[in-house]
């Protein structure tokens, strides 16, 4: 494991010095601002798995109502909400080079925006319960529900809805509307934010449970 | 510099940042979770 973490390093500077001096720019995008979908897109697709891993956290939670989900699923869902702003911020820096202004108000934006609302709902609630037990529960049944609501928002009403966003990963004909280095270094970015993304999500719970033991020895004292 | 490769150069700069500060608060944490063991265990 620590050898993967130390690999991450290189691994993902590789993905960055590919992303810039590999792939030539797409057709039909203004200058090098294609080169944004080896960033953008694999936010994006963090966000949504890091919202899928704090369902299926949530699910175990309410099924065993143990300490350890509960703070698997907070983790996550901190980690989603982190990636879904990065997501945000890379697509309008594309949207002011390509449609001229920062934000247009595209269901794709649009929707993005919501599922940043549905989850800071979340971290409010969390805040907002004292008792870890009610916490717990309240907070599991929620993100299970946003859970179920998020792939309507990430995947569903973007495309329901003309949109300026280019369709070059999920569109109508099921292809993903790259050339070869492109999509050599697209997925390998993929994979590099996943591993990143578990790797945080581990520092996140084992920071939590460290808060929880420290707690529990100052209570001895 | 061209504007590519300064947007390249800073992406390269932040990911090396995360990276080794992800390294580290992982080895304190490593070494937080060794002392509290052996806390719990005396």
């Amino acid at each position: 494991m620590k050898a993967l973490k130390w690999l991450l390093g290189p691994y993902m500077l590789a993905v960055v010095v590919a992303a810039f001096l590999w792939p030539q720019p797409a057709k039909g995008f203004i200058g090098e601002s294609s080169r944004i979908v080896f960033f953008h897109v694999p936010c994006a697709w963090t966000a949504t798995l890091a919202f899928i891993v704090a369902a299926v956290a949530s699910i175990i939670h309410l099924a065993k109502r143990d300490v350890g989900s509960d703070e698997a699923a907070a983790a996550a869902v901190r980690l989603g909400f982190l990636f879904s702003i990065l997501a945000t911020v890379t697509g309008s820096i594309f949207a002011d080079v390509m449609w001229g202004s920062f934000w247009n108000w595209d269901p794709r934006e649009t929707s993005i925006v919501l599922l940043l609302f549905l989850y800071a709902a979340y971290l409010f609630l969390r805040g907002a319960i004292a008792d870890p037990e009610r916490r717990g529960v309240f907070c599991a049944a929620y993100a299970l529900f946003s859970g179920f609501v998020m792939p309507f928002l990430m995947f569903v009403v973007p495309r329901v809805t003309a949109s300026l966003h280019p369709q070059t990963v999920i569109n109508r004909e099921g292809k993903i509307l790259m050339d070869m280095p492109t999509k050599v270094v697209f997925f390998t970015a993929l994979a590099g934010f996943t591993a990143l993304f578990f790797w945080m999500w581990d520092l996140d719970r084992r920071l939590e449970r460290m808060k929880r033991t420290v707690q529990g020895l100052e209570r001895l004292e | 510099m061209s504007a590519l490769g300064f947007v390249a150069a800073s992406n390269a700069v932040i990911w090396v940042g995360i990276w080794i500060y992800l390294l580290r608060l992982d080895s304190r944490l490593s070494a937080s979770e060794k002392a509290a063991a052996g806390t719990r265990s005396d």
